[in-house]
């Protein structure tokens, strides 16, 4: 059976957090994202230990230090594709320049997750 | 990545088909006909599938989730649904979730066997990529029989299978199993055994386990080069704790390793179907077609896709429709292995080294 757990910390325990759980061998599964009902990005870091997601959640911050220099890029795409879906930026990731987004979709960065779909639709159909 | 020798071989650029009819474009820097370094560019074709999801109720984004991907078609919806099944606290019944594993398997062995036959063709060993596709036509009836249909087989609801598979189906299903078997087997034997095989394929394309580790590489990619993870064994879901099989894992990390470990999976999907099929529970086989009540709620769920692990981050609202769908595809894992494989081999051998990887792009621009 999977197991699914939630915890809040703060930006500045990103980084420890991510050089522990590296020095202890766990996988960082994914790094997630989402905007809450009252606009904060929402950004959680994920790691598998054992049967269980340990799900690390950090509200309201749209800058982040980057964990790219301690998995790599494990953590490297995770943190880009959130940057160009959400428009957060990693202190520290050597950016890529695109990865998921076309160029002509939002200058290949940034708002659609955070834009609604009404709205989407007239920047990229001129509705 | 090496700027510096990127820029010393920036005027060596011409257009190479690397043989996939895939939206990925490779640039390679390379010294006659070896390749020096390369970059990877992905994401031609965003879907909006995440966006989209979120002004759809339950039962519609298992509709929109399993267009995902045509190969995975049955690993997208069953991984949505596990996702909402936790956050609703729901009980799959045993039958249902029987079901559902035998779908996976049979996903698994027509995906493997079809990227088997593609390698082949990639390496010019057409006679071996007909056979192969020829009887990977009866792994297709299976699922057409069990399902009504070659893709998108709608298997899946939230709380259990849509369709049952009586004991007719069973016993024709069983007698097909018999006939592919010996096909599987007969394709382990040709392909581990063939010369122009290994020549074409060993040594090639190379990802040591240190980088595959490092740069979290997971699915028979990972396995082949000694990545032992598989969220079957790992993080058992459904009901594959109920199941004998093996995981195989080999440390070579080249493209035949990646031969081998899907030719044996293959076997070990056999194992696990006709396991199921015997000792298919009695009892329902969901919980009823009916829109879910979900409570507000976050889930990640995983699971062990054909070209790894497939994971779906749903969070709900305690509404009608979904908050927030992450879908995170194997190829989102594996497509960042690509540069490192192709340094040092040549030119002649990049379509075939990115094509091991079994990468879907159509499931990573969702």
């Amino acid at each position: 059976m999977q197991e699914f757990k939630s915890f809040e910390i703060k930006k500045e325990e990103i980084v420890p957090l991510a050089e522990k759980k590296k020095k202890e061998g766990i996988r960082l599964l994914m790094i997630q994202g989402y905007v809450d009902k009252e606009g904060q990005v929402v950004v959680c870091y994920q790691y598998e230990v054992g049967n269980c997601i340990e799900s690390y959640k950090i509200t309201g911050e749209a800058e982040l230090p980057s964990i790219s220099h301690i998995y790599d890029l494990a953590a490297a795409w995770p943190e880009e594709e959130l940057y160009e879906l959400m428009g957060v930026n990693f202190q520290g990731l050597e950016m890529r320049g695109r990865l998921f987004m076309p160029d002509t979709t939002l200058e290949g960065r940034g708002q659609i997750l955070v834009t609604p779909l009404s709205e989407l639709k007239k920047k990229m159909l001129g509705e | 990545m090496n700027r510096r020798l990127n820029n010393e071989l920036r005027n060596t650029n011409r257009t190479v088909s690397s043989s996939l009819e895939e939206p990925i474009h490779a640039k390679l820097y390379t010294e006659g006909e070896i390749i020096k370094d390369a970059e990877v560019f992905i994401g031609y074709n965003h879907r909006g599938i995440e966006k989209l999801a979120t002004q759809k109720n339950f039962i519609q984004t298992l509709a929109l989730v399993e267009r995902v991907c045509g190969i995975c078609s049955h690993s997208h919806p069953f991984t949505y649904a596990m996702a909402i099944e936790n956050i609703a606290q729901m009980e799959v019944p045993k039958r249902g979730q029987y079901i559902r594993v035998i779908m996976a398997e049979l996903e698994r062995l027509h995906s493997h066997t079809l990227w088997l036959g593609l390698a082949c063709h990639l390496i010019g060993f057409d006679s071996m990529f007909m056979h192969i596709w020829d009887f990977r036509e009866k792994i297709m009836d299976i699922l057409e029989e069990i399902s009504g249909n070659r893709v998108n087989y709608g298997m899946i609801i939230i709380g259990g299978s849509r369709r049952d598979i009586n004991d007719d189906m069973r016993r024709k299903v069983n007698e097909m199993l018999d006939s592919l078997e010996v096909d599987i087997i007969k394709m382990r034997d040709m392909l581990l055994a063939d010369k122009t095989i290994a020549m074409r394929t060993k040594n090639v394309g190379v990802l040591p386990y240190e980088d595959a580790i490092r740069i979290g590489t997971i699915g028979p990619h990972g396995r082949a080069s000694g990545v032992n993870v598989d969220v079957r064994k790992d993080a058992p879901y459904s009901c594959y704790d109920e199941f004998d099989f093996e995981v195989p894992v080999v440390q070579d990390g080249d493209v035949f390793a990646r031969v081998v470990i899907r030719v044996l999976e293959s076997v070990e999907s056999i194992k696990i179907i006709r396991q199921a099929l015997e000792n298919l529970p009695e009892g329902p086989i969901n919980l009823g077609n009916k829109l879910p009540k979900v409570p507000a709620g976050e889930f990640t769920a995983r699971h062990e896709a054909p070209r790894g692990e497939v994971i779906y981050y749903v969070n709900t609202d305690g509404g009608q429709t979904n908050y927030r769908i992450s879908i995170h595809v194997p190829t989102f894992k594996t497509a960042s292995t690509v540069p490192f494989m192709l340094k040092n081999n040549t030119i002649a051998d990049a379509g075939l080294i990115i094509a091991s990887i079994d990468p879907c792009f159509s499931c990573l621009d969702r």
